[in-house]
């Protein structure tokens, strides 16, 4: 079970959040002045490696500096590579300067977490919440979830059901806008088209999928002079938010009563009027750190349970337990429906259905986890949880794709003499270029990169000899 | 567009629960709070209970979905004092906008329990902390809510992706053994192998306790006996923070010795040297022509024998093959010759 594999802990490094390379990016400055905030410290903290936490964690409460050889000596010999990587990696978001002698966290880090963990200081990074109010009461916790899984599933049904040409509710100009500035949809012929990209969206786990517009909106707000500071630790204090309560906008910067017209597009936060002074956090937002899924049972919208409603029998025949029109679209991207009941559609993964997928260039790994991930509980009970026979077919076809691979390069031929020839090729061999050679017909195929040099080459022969 | 990258970080990044047991025997915190000639380092409640909520805010802190339950072990009494899956009804309207709300709530939780149950507390003396009470619940906690997961509710207020994984107890202890508890002591650490939970133990004040020992080595927790009173954080922080999964990858203290005695079941009386009955395993300190437990009768040329065969208060001990000695080949560090003149003229 590729999907299940869980990586040893000796031999691999574990993989990071995806915000953490889009942070190392940033300038210590910027760092900096993002470690000002308790909330941000506590969910940049959360988004670590465990053993990262745990480095920070030793050195949160130290008051000086300790050596380096003190805090090596406390990682066991197997635990050594997995050590290292933490001390680059927390070096690189400037938590723990890099230092040879001395380790100590960055003090405003240090600061700002320890605020964060016992509470106190004034920073108010943590949401101003706002009494209750009567006349207008809040939406409670099942309204708010509804709120938030019928804007999410807007983006996500529009961009899978785009290719079909036919457009349910369209989301707001600003998703479009990002949609198609992420590379998730491209206007092909004025119109919205979902792209390779989009199809592999489609099939990530609903967390990834929001971090992943995060954070092209990230990106985005920096091209719109937006200060990135506010921006990210707006997303994180959103993040430390508790769900249910209401907050006040009126301790907000501009910048981040900015966002919240584009929050409200996302279903981040819910507010009753665009131009109210409260707004209510949801799911998606109060989860953002956390690794359980953003997305609620949806309660409202399918009848079985929102993970785990597909069984898959070994003769290819799919059963998904679900009304979801998003989840059909989904579903329907890789396999030949066949009937819809009021609460199972039934269909077959077919070589066409598979090709298809992989033609928009979905891989067969990312149809095998949405497979797995989406296993019904019945499934559960199998070992391994896919019949093998399905996967190992999915992945033949997806090989039957690659029979032919591709390169650009040169053809060198028509050379004078064999000694002329041999010494061109020799050359390009040292350079390892070569793809295809024929002594017979004198003439050789080197790789594109390596024609500069090989060309040079040709030309100092020739030069010289001339 | 990275993809499927951070599902594999998930799946080596599990949450992880932790039940804290905080023994809190008033007449033990104030041994431990006397200034220094009593003590070199002398720890208040207060301080004690400031650093306990740090560390338990901290592991809240590390992953969203870290869960948490918090034991008191009052003297005759044992209390849940929080626990994170429960939805609390004492809410907080003072949500202020410097705390993170789930830090706030876990501390006055805590701390309004814990005086609550003080202030009620009789004056009487003696009366010793449950801590096997505390224990137990916590084991039961721990069974509780892994069976939830486990069964997969939706309905449920957890959410069903939560699995429980590495569940371990962190025991907090100021009291002394308690010998009278060895039976239940040992059941517990029993249910817990069966239940794959750690037991760590931070032994904060007093003597050495020899059941807490072994319920740490059986269970393959760390027992650590504070030195530095005064850095209990980061003792706590270093040794008790990380989760079972990752302790693979670092040097976490354990014990380099381990009191392996054992109590016996008539006296309850922590012994060198015991006699076992052979049905049953019951342990007793001298001969017994009856097992108390299962009742069965040992013949009188046995029992003569055995009596013949006890140790004299000093020394030749090492003759005797047959009245097993329950410290067994692993309690070597602490063979007990030195000590049993103490629990042996006791015996008599």
């Amino acid at each position: 079970m590729p999907a299940a594999v869980v990586p040893d802990l000796n031999t691999s490094l574990p993989t990071q959040h995806t915000l953490i390379p889009f942070l190392q990016s940033q300038s210590q400055n910027t760092l900096t002045r993002l470690y000002q905030k308790p909330s941000s410290c506590l969910a940049i903290f959360r988004l670590l490696a465990p053993l990262e936490r745990q480095l920070v964690m030793n050195l949160l409460w130290l008051e000086s500096a300790i050596p380096v050889a003190t805090m090596a000596a406390w990682v066991a010999r197997d635990g050594k590579k997995l050590y290292d990587a933490a001390v680059v990696n927390l070096g690189n978001l400037h938590i723990l300067p890099s230092s040879m002698v001395k380790l100590a966290l960055n003090s405003t880090f240090k600061t700002s977490f320890r605020h964060a963990i016992t509470g106190g200081g004034t920073s108010g990074s943590f949401g101003v919440p706002v009494e209750k109010d009567d006349k207008r009461p809040a939406l409670d916790l099942g309204a708010l979830d509804s709120y938030a899984l019928e804007r999410w599933e807007t983006i996500l049904h529009y961009m899978v059901s785009s290719g079909s040409g036919q457009y349910p509710s369209k989301p707001s100009q600003g998703v479009l806008y990002l949609l198609q500035r992420s590379g998730l949809m491209a206007n092909i012929h004025g119109a919205l088209q979902i792209t390779s990209f989009g199809f592999q969206f489609l099939l990530n786990s609903p967390h990834e999928q929001l971090w992943n517009l995060l954070l092209q909106y990230l990106h985005m707000a920096e091209e719109r002079q937006m200060d990135l500071v506010e921006v990210l630790s707006f997303l994180f204090m959103l993040s430390t938010m508790e769900l249910g309560r209401e907050y006040s906008t009126e301790h907000l910067s501009e910048t981040q009563k900015a966002m919240l017209e584009d929050l409200r597009d996302y279903g981040l936060i819910w507010q009753r009027k665009p131009n109210s002074r409260r707004f209510n956090p949801t799911r998606l937002a109060t989860t953002l750190t956390s690794s359980s899924p953003p997305l609620p049972t949806s309660t409202t919208t399918s009848s079985g349970p929102a993970e785990g409603f597909i069984i898959l029998e070994t003769n290819y025949r799919l059963y998904a337990y679900t009304d979801n029109p998003l989840q059909t679209a989904v579903l329907n991207l890789f396999v030949t429906l066949k009937y819809r009941f009021p609460n199972l559609v039934v269909g077959t993964i077919t070589r066409d259905s598979v090709k298809k997928a992989l033609q928009s260039g979905i891989s067969s790994d990312q149809i095998i986890s949405y497979l797995s991930t989406h296993a019904h509980p019945q499934m559960r009970k199998n070992n391994p949880l896919l019949p093998v026979t399905v996967q190992d077919q999915i992945r033949l076809w997806e090989l039957e794709k690659n029979r032919l691979k591709s390169q650009e390069g040169y053809l060198y031929t028509a050379f004078a003499s064999q000694a002329d020839y041999e010494l061109v090729l020799n050359y390009a061999k040292q350079l390892n270029t070569v793809l295809w050679e024929n002594t017979a017909k004198r003439c050789f195929f080197g790789s594109l990169d390596g024609h500069a040099n090989i060309r040079g080459f040709i030309e100092r022969r020739t030069g010289a000899t001339g | 567009m990275s993809s499927a990258r951070p599902a594999q970080a998930v799946a080596t990044d599990k949450p992880s629960h932790l039940s804290v047991i905080v023994d809190l025997s008033p007449s033990q915190w104030h041994l431990s709070s006397q200034p220094p000639p009593a003590n070199t380092f002398p720890l208040t409640l207060n301080s004690f209970l400031s650093q306990l909520l740090a560390f338990l805010n901290s592991h809240i802190a590390s992953k969203h979905e870290n869960t948490l339950a918090v034991f008191g072990a009052f003297p005759g009494k044992s209390l849940m004092l929080y626990a994170s899956t429960e939805s609390e009804t004492i809410n907080p309207s003072a949500v202020d906008a410097n705390s993170y709300p789930p830090f706030k709530m876990l501390d006055s939780t805590i701390i309004k329990r814990i005086e609550n149950e003080l202030d009620q507390l009789d004056t009487e003396e003696g009366i010793p902390v449950a801590l096997v009470g505390a224990l137990t619940k916590a084991l039961c906690y721990i069974n509780r809510i892994s069976h939830f997961s486990a069964a997969n509710v939706s309905k449920a207020k957890l959410p069903d992706s939560l699995t429980i994984s590495d569940p371990h107890i962190l025991i907090l202890s100021v009291s002394p053994d308690l010998s009278a508890e060895y039976i239940p002591i040992m059941n517990s650490i029993f249910s817990a192998q069966k239940l794959r939970v750690t037991i760590d133990v931070c032994k904060i004040y007093g003597t050495e306790t020899v059941f807490l020992q072994q319920a740490a080595h059986l269970t393959g927790g760390s027992y650590i006996s504070l030195e530095r009173r005064d850095a209990l954080l980061q003792y706590l922080t270093m040794a008790f923070l990380s989760p079972p999964s990752i302790r693979k990858a670092l040097s976490v203290p354990t014990q380099d010795k381990i009191d392996f005695r054992a109590a016996c079941f008539c006296h309850k009386k922590i012994i060198d040297i015991g006699f076992v009955c052979s049905v049953c395993l019951s342990i007793f300190c001298q001969p017994v022509p009856v097992c108390s437990t299962c009742r069965t009768k040992f013949p009188i040329k046995i029992l003569q024998r055995l009596n013949a065969s006890r140790p004299p208060p000093t020394p030749l001990r090492n003759g005797l093959s047959r009245t097993t000695s329950m410290s067994g080949t692993g309690g070597l560090p602490h063979s007990g010759s030195i000590r049993t003149s103490s629990s042996n003229g006791t015996l008599r």
